[in-house]
């Protein structure tokens, strides 16, 4: 147990942890989150209906009852940690308990909105493998010290085998004291974010949308203040997606802790920071968008199981490895998160010629690869795309033929991972995908084996090996027209 | 591509079990139930408003039943399942054909069901889950000691070789 969390009571006998209260202030800024929503709801119609006057009045009376309801909520939300499981207690008509087993933890993150920034508060949000999108459970709110204490403790206690129990056993370092052990790897500038952002598709609608918003208010002539705020309002869902991500990757530090965990921060408005454990990382995404090739820069996703089945768009989910970044720094990075996987380095090999039928563009940027530890594959003509499934991490492998596919003699084999993204191999020769299925099945099988339930201790390495000599043969996208190609990056 | 079968994967080192004939009289009688449904609900509709469109729907109906029976019939002898040492191969799919491999290792939890038509006919599916969403290792048309011989060695073999994720 930590010291900085408030110490059991004396009565701790009987039940080896009392149950603890979430921080008094989160039933407040739970209201205010709902008010934001309510106020969002009302719109601006509503506004210039009733008058300003009325409009608080309603606002106000929302506020009080959302606080009391909220109030209730956090009088009856209780959570304790109990041998390998926390334990969450919520809701007054309906109790539910939750335990969660923490054998299942993927990763733990916490988040700081805006408000709990300035109030010093943080959610804690466990990412749980299995059941429905609800099994996550976000704990909110903590104070800072207490979340990070309670992260640390949720880690150790996932990561040990069953042999370990005593939960006391293993002290934590004080919340203080870890960020300083940390090996910072990579911090992304804020520069090259807000670049990257501006060469999205919607950075460059966005001056034609605003003109044509203007050009309508010069042709009408009608100047309201509601008229203009509420059109802004319409356009910023759709077109302001490059300044949410700005917004959300700011800042953007990656480390490794001392446990050989890692540990993502990003956000302005609401900073997050992720402490992912390596054995949980279900798959590697790699994206080179077609604006960003100008500039050499690719993005890197994680996908961890939890977290696929969170609802709603990518704007709540944290699945990022590396916001922006050219190919050394992924090189890098990839070969931190998977030992042993070279980026610059992957072998694929394209489908047969007759696939042409079923892909006329986009043939050639097609492939899959086997190396040692993962299954390569990638696809995509404008937005080049390249999934990286280590064999260990593989939960099935499947092999779909359609109709015209069967014609063709052409089959789709798919590596699926928990992380909810799969691995595919589109229209191999049939006999390919059926040694191509095999081989999963085997390696899959090997990888298994040859790590029993290794816990989070495989230690990184040494920084990759930036030789020349690793790409024998340039992969086949280095050879694509692509200005900052893989191959010329891996030579220094 | 003309000597392989993409049903047969591997026919010399798997041996295949096909799934029960049975299963044919339960998908069709499942069938039979919805036609006359359909066609029930279609004929109200005629009687309120008298329109050729009616009719004509019905025989859709009639003629689409008539269709999948007949796939249907191909289709579970296209079923099959195999249980090699380290993963189950279940195989289905006449227009669109799959083949899923999954290791008893990653699996997560077994299904057994059987609905009422199933129960009379004596079968039951049995369904492996894996924490991957996509995986789909589903056995339909067991005999139930069949499928609880299955169900108790996919659940042995999962303890054996069980681990985390």
């Amino acid at each position: 147990m930590t010291d900085s969390p408030p110490p059991p009571a004396t009565l701790a006998t009987a039940e080896p942890e009392p149950r603890r209260r979430l921080h008094p202030l989160s039933p407040i800024l739970h209201g205010a989150k709902s008010i934001a929503v309510v106020v969002a709801a009302l719109s601006w119609q509503t506004l210039s209906q009733v008058g300003l006057e009325r409009f608080a009045l309603v606002v106000l009376v929302l506020a009080v009852g959302v606080v009391i309801f909220s109030l209730v909520g956090w009088l009856t939300t209780g959570y304790h940690v109990v041998g390998r499981e926390l334990r969450i207690s919520d809701g007054l008509i309906w109790r539910r308990n939750r335990a969660i087993p923490l054998e299942r933890l993927q990763a733990v993150e916490l988040r700081r909105p805006l408000l709990a920034q300035l109030t010093g508060l943080a959610e804690l949000r466990l990412e749980v493998v299995g059941g429905s999108s609800k099994a996550e459970a976000p704990l909110a709110y903590l104070t800072v010290r207490d979340a990070a204490a309670l992260r640390e403790r949720l880690l150790a206690l996932a990561g040990r085998t069953a042999a370990g129990l005593s939960v006391d056993a293993h002290p934590t370092t004080g919340p203080a004291a870890a960020p300083a052990l940390e090996q910072p790897l990579l911090r992304v500038r804020n520069r090259d974010l807000v670049i990257s952002q501006l060469l999205t598709p919607q950075a460059f609608f966005l001056p034609i949308g605003v003109a044509f918003v203007v050009m309508q208010f010069v042709l009408e002539g009608s100047w309201t203040f509601i008229g203009i705020a509420s059109t802004f309002t319409a356009m910023a869902g759709v077109l302001l997606q490059p300044v949410r991500r700005v917004l959300q990757d700011w800042d953007f530090r990656l480390a490794r802790d001392p446990g050989g965990r890692l540990v993502v921060r990003y956000g302005l408005l609401e900073t997050r920071s992720q402490v992912v454990p390596l054995n949980r990382v279900q798959s590697v995404g790699v994206t080179w968008p077609l604006l960003w090739r100008g500039q050499g820069w690719l993005h890197l996703r994680l996908d961890i199981a939890g977290y696929a089945g969170e609802p709603g768009a990518d704007s709540k989910r944290s699945d990022r490895l590396l916001p922006v970044g050219d190919l050394p720094t992924a090189r890098a990075l990839v070969h931190d998160v998977l030992p042993g996987v070279d980026l610059a380095a992957l072998a694929t090999s394209p489908p047969p010629a007759r696939a042409r039928w079923v892909h006329p563009f986009a043939l050639r940027y097609l492939g899959v690869g086997l190396t040692p530890e993962v299954f390569v594959s990638r696809w995509g003509l404008l937005t080049r795309e390249m999934s990286l499934v280590p064999y260990a991490r593989l939960q099935s492998v499947r092999v779909v033929q359609g109709p015209l596919q069967r014609r063709l003699g052409l089959a789709t084999v798919y590596a699926d991972t928990a992380g909810g993204r799969s691995g595919q191999a589109h229209d191999r020769d049939l006999n390919e995908a059926w040694a191509l299925a095999e081989q999963l099945a085997v390696r899959a099988r090997q990888a298994r084996g040859a790590v029993p339930s290794s816990p989070p201790s495989s230690t990184p390495t040494s920084p990759p090996p930036i030789s020349p000599a690793v790409s024998p043969w340039a992969p086949p996208m280095a050879a694509a027209p692509h200005p900052g190609p893989p191959g010329a990056a891996a030579q220094p | 591509m003309p000597a392989v079968d993409a049903l047969q994967p591997w026919p010399d080192t798997v041996e295949w079990r096909p799934v029960s004939p049975k299963l044919i009289t339960v998908e069709l009688i499942a069938r039979v139930v919805w036609v006359v449904v359909l066609l029930a609900g279609l004929s109200v509709g005629y009687t309120l408003w008298e329109h050729w469109s009616w009719p004509a729907g019905m025989g859709v109906v009639v003629v689409y039943a008539i269709w999948r029976s007949v796939v249907t019939v191909r289709a579970v002898h296209a079923w099959g399942y195999a249980e090699r040492d380290q993963d189950l191969l279940v195989r289905h799919g006449l227009l669109v054909r799959r083949l899923s491999i999954v290791p008893y290792a990653r699996m997560q939890y077994v299904d057994v069901t059987a609905g009422p038509l199933e129960r009379a006919f004596g079968l039951a599916t049995v369904q492996l889950h894996t924490a991957a969403a996509a995986s789909d290792a589903k056995v339909p048309g067991l005999p139930p000691a069949e499928a609880a011989r299955l169900r108790d060695r996919l659940t042995a073999l999962g303890e054996d070789r069980a681990e985390g994720l």
